[in-house]
């Protein structure tokens, strides 16, 4: 006799967001190899928490399976970390697919709290800014910048920059207001919240990523049969990472495109030249990061180079 | 028991606590966490707890509310409500009712600068209520014109109240000001015209003051200074004037604090007690509010997990009334619940559960914050409970509940026709906010 | 505790509160400004300003707590004998004593949390804990005050002054 489940799932952008058929069709695929027995409802828009707790809700079973922005909370993650590194991946499905092969074995020292489901990626993505053109690295030097995560942020405050935090929502709002100059943002969301309309400069190249992951409360997932494990275990792998990385990052590159139609707007790729200089600034962050998974027990340089593989074996590794 | 009998359980057990005085916002706090606890288990519930009030506090877009009440005592403290007085009796005194269309102006600049309703309608029962009474005004006149002319507190921008429904709805509080200004002047014509009214259809019952000489009368606008500056420094930085640094919402909350003191200081009109006194205002005024605010997440995540606001959602739309039906339905619960408690809780408590319902009908969210505004100040001064009418009777000792209510009465005539009127031509709090867009 | 030096100490936990909202206004007109003319933006303004409201939101809650000023509803309250209402004090109070020693204690897990999972700030990597554990601090003094106005108000109602008006908006 198998117990019946309606998990809560939970996450923080709004419905129209395509996380939302992201998560729903998760569930679906996981009420459906359960038999009917595992039933899920899923709760957008912060309506059970705020963004920044949703690792927490997981954790403590507030919700039953969450959607983490490790990179919301510096410090916490370190490993993960590697994922956020400027000019790593090249795509939206395989960078997910290596981030998602590769951390596996970390996770379980990681979010070692909680059942690890699965990681992705949303599409390399880059800088917009509203009033000067940023070609080469010296030219963050005295903007100011919303970082798109903790990664970002120590890159713009290593180039002479500084960061200005603030809510997706609020984005557009503080450019407008001219609290910060330009903003990391993926471009489909550039969009979405409006943020096209008071950014005019956009380069157009695989600057960066974020990391996100699906995380399930550990005490719900071990109460399960082991059918009902598998039933969301073939649900929480390296495939299913691909299939969310991919449906978001179409999302994502389609608004570039948007933002090449619009009149005035100046979308613009880099040279080899200024590529080059651009990951040479950004060098000075593998040994920022190196620093904070070294006080794990980790040895940096080992998983960078195994990051490295996986993104290679997955077709993402930017060149 | 079902997830319906939970909930309805719930609001049950709250309004028996409320009406038990327990505070608004711990009475909710207590009720969600025990609902989320039954539900869900009450060890997520306890954490519920720990995660909410920490995350509430340290929200950064939250630090809009101290700063525009500090703002707001700083003002309130350095006496720029006596100078605004004053300024507008110089040219409207000498007028049959006079005095108190001279209140209403005065209150919608003092409005201009301080976010609070209650605060206004406190400030103009010291200033302008003793003058209407020397020159032989009615206490019941004198007392409701400064009940409904405190509400402009909350239309005219800033409004702490617009800045809550905005954090709870995440729509952009700036915008939200900027739609207040319209309905606000709107509000104060038709408060001065329902003077006027009432001075001519029942002579002798308003008297007239007396003339100032039109060389002081202008000589008196140089004392309102400090307020107008203030304002076009807060607000035209909120909105974007040229010329002007921009401000976020919350920066806009800080600049006019420190400005207001820094006013008052080189004035010499905030000496250390008031200083003292204003910033001790503001903390517990602060506190008091997200300790609503954080209650009301709490029990907020307990009527997720019951699906209420969608349920409320499907029932409502479901009854066949039509937009406009539903709408009605709405306002006339939160003129009920006006009789209960005050703006700032009932707009905390109810608008999760009815702004779902205002988008599926498909109303523009910035006018309904407007329209909400509206409908709860007009709760402030409607029998037989009101807020602003308990501070008024706090402050003017000899006067009864009962005549405060009769001298409102015209007043609430006239917001309802307001209300109407907003609801006919939503553009009027719309279009500046649109301007706003634009640039 | 004698009956003035619990004045004091009530007295001392209001003005911790009242300088942090003093201090958050001060931090954010200094970013204003540094932004408006130097185009400089202070590094953690943001984290150490919302910290900061976080220290000053607890610590009110103590002073707010212990002087009644809460947003209640009166409607039951204001229409009863004195000896009614006394009672009813002592029940709302009881309730927000409890309301709170269970917040306080959640709080902890929370603080003890942030430093175990190694939060830091977005800048400076300066770890958030000692903020939060500052701002629990006041949380713990807003148990201690409201079980001083639950023992006022049962044994020496006389030393109980509520202020005239409440705290709303
Ligand atoms: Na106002
Ligand atoms: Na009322």
């Amino acid at each position: 006799q198998e117990k019946t489940f309606e998990l809560k799932i939970s996450h923080w952008v709004p419905a129209s967001h395509p996380l939302q058929k992201s998560l729903e069709d998760w569930a679906a695929a996981v009420e459906k190899a359960s038999g009917g027995t595992i039933k899920s409802r899923v709760f957008p828009a912060q309506q059970l928490g705020k963004a920044f707790d949703h690792y927490d809700m997981a954790r403590d079973g507030i919700a039953d399976v969450t959607y983490v922005n490790p990179g919301y909370q510096p410090g916490r993650f370190p490993i993960m970390g590697a994922g956020e590194l400027p000019f790593l991946m090249s795509d939206a499905k395989g960078g997910s697919m290596g981030l998602d092969a590769w951390y596996r074995k970390y996770a379980e020292k990681e979010m070692k709290d909680v059942k690890f489901c699965l990681a992705f990626v949303h599409t390399p993505s880059s800088l917009h800014t509203r009033t000067k053109k940023v070609v080469v690295p010296d030219d963050i030097k005295g903007m100011k910048i919303r970082p798109a995560d903790a990664t970002i942020a120590n890159f713009v405050t290593q180039l002479g920059g500084t960061n200005v935090q603030s809510s997706a929502p609020e984005v557009r709002d503080i450019i407008e207001r001219g609290v910060a100059d330009g903003v990391f943002f993926p471009a489909g969301s550039l969009v979405l919240f409006g943020v096209d309309k008071v950014t005019k400069f956009h380069i157009d190249a695989p600057m960066y990523v974020t990391t996100f992951v699906f995380v399930i409360n550990k005490d719900k997932y071990n109460e399960m049969s082991e059918r009902q494990k598998k039933a969301v275990d073939d649900n929480c792998n390296t495939e299913a990472a691909g299939r969310v990385g991919e449906f978001w990052g179409k999302f994502e590159d389609a608004g570039i495109d948007k933002v090449k139609a619009q009149s005035g707007q100046d979308v613009y790729a880099l040279t080899p030249e200024q590529v080059a200089l651009w990951k040479k600034a950004s060098e000075p962050l593998i040994k920022t990061w190196g620093d904070g998974v070294r006080k794990t027990g980790v040895d940096p340089d080992a998983a960078l180079t195994e990051l490295r593989a996986s993104l290679a074996k997955y077709n993402a590794l930017t060149p | 028991m079902s997830t319906d009998a939970v909930a309805i359980t719930g609001f049950v057990a709250l309004f028996l606590l409320m009406l038990l005085r327990v505070p608004v916002g711990m009475a909710m706090g207590l009720v969600g966490v025990c609902g989320f606890g039954y539900l869900t288990g009450f060890t997520p519930a306890l954490k519920l707890v720990g995660q909410t009030s920490m995350r509430t506090v340290t929200d950064y877009t939250f630090g809009v509310i101290p700063m525009f009440l500090l703002m707001g005592t700083f003002v309130s403290h350095s006496g720029m409500s006596r100078d605004l007085f004053r300024a507008a009796n110089g040219f409207v005194g000498h007028l049959r009712g006079g005095l108190g269309i001279a209140t209403v102006a005065a209150c919608g600049g003092f409005a201009a600068i301080c976010g609070s309703s209650v605060a206004t309608a406190a400030t103009f029962s010291a200033v302008a209520y003793p003058e209407m009474r020397r020159f032989g005004y009615p206490q019941s006149f004198a007392t409701g014109v400064i009940a409904a002319g405190g509400t402009l507190g909350a239309m005219l921008p800033p409004s702490t109240v617009l800045a809550v429904y905005g954090i709870i709805t995440e729509q952009d509080i700036g915008k939200l000001f900027m739609a207040g200004i319209i309905p606000g002047l709107l509000a104060m014509t038709m408060y001065m015209i329902t003077i006027a009214l009432i001075g001519y259809l029942r002579p002798g019952f308003l008297p007239a003051g007396k003339q100032t000489p039109w060389r002081d009368s202008f000589a008196a606008l140089k004392d309102i200074w400090a307020p107008v500056l203030l304002f076009i420094f807060v607000i035209g930085g909120l909105y974007g004037l040229p010329y002007l640094p921009r401000f976020t919402p919350t920066e806009a909350g800080g600049v006019g604090a420190t400005g207001a003191f820094l006013i008052g200081v080189l004035t010499g009109r905030l000496d250390r007690e008031k200083i003292l006194a204003s910033l001790l205002q503001a903390t517990r005024t602060a506190a008091a509010v997200f300790t609503v605010l954080i209650g009301a997440l709490i029990f907020g995540y307990f009527l997720t997990v019951t699906q209420t606001p969608q349920k409320v959602t499907e029932f409502l739309t479901g009854l066949g009334l039509g937009s406009y039906g539903v709408l009605a339905v709405i306002m006339v619960m939160y003129l009920v619940l006006g009789c209960l408690m005050d703006a700032m809780a009932m707009i905390i408590l109810t608008v999760p559960i009815i702004f779902p319902v205002v988008s599926q009908l498909g109303f523009d969210p910035i006018w309904f914050g407007v329209i909400i505004v509206m409908t709860v100040e007009l709760g402030l001064i409607h029998p037989p409970v009101g807020m602003n009418v308990f501070v008024i009777k706090s402050v003017v000792k000899d006067v009864s509940f009962t005549t405060i209510f009769k001298g409102v009465l015209p007043f609430v005539a006239t917001d309802i026709i307001r209300l109407i009127i907003l609801i006919a031509f939503p553009l009027l709090a719309t279009w500046l906010p649109q301007q706003m867009m634009a640039r | 505790m004698t009956r003035h030096s619990m004045d004091r100490f009530i007295d001392t936990i209001e003005w911790i509160a009242a300088a942090f909202v003093g201090l958050v206004a001060l931090d954010i007109f200094v970013s204003v400004l540094l932004r408006n003319l130097f185009n400089y933006a202070i590094p953690d303004s943001f984290d150490i300003g919302r910290m900061l409201l976080g220290i000053l939101i607890f610590w009110g809650i103590a002073a707010t707590s212990y002087r009644g000023a809460h947003i209640t509803v009166d409607l039951v309250w204001g229409n009863v004998s004195p000896r009614y209402q006394r009672w009813i004090d002592v029940f709302a109070t009881l309730v927000l004593l409890f309301v709170v020693t269970v917040q306080t204690w959640t709080l902890f897990d929370k603080v003890r949390g942030t430093y175990r999972d190694n939060v830091t700030t977005f800048d400076m990597h300066m770890p958030t804990w000692p903020f939060f554990a500052v701002a629990w601090i006041g949380d713990v003094s807003a148990v201690l005050l409201i079980a001083i106005r639950t023992y006022r108000l049962v044994f020496h109602p006389e030393d109980m002054h509520d202020p005239k008006l409440k705290a709303t908006e």
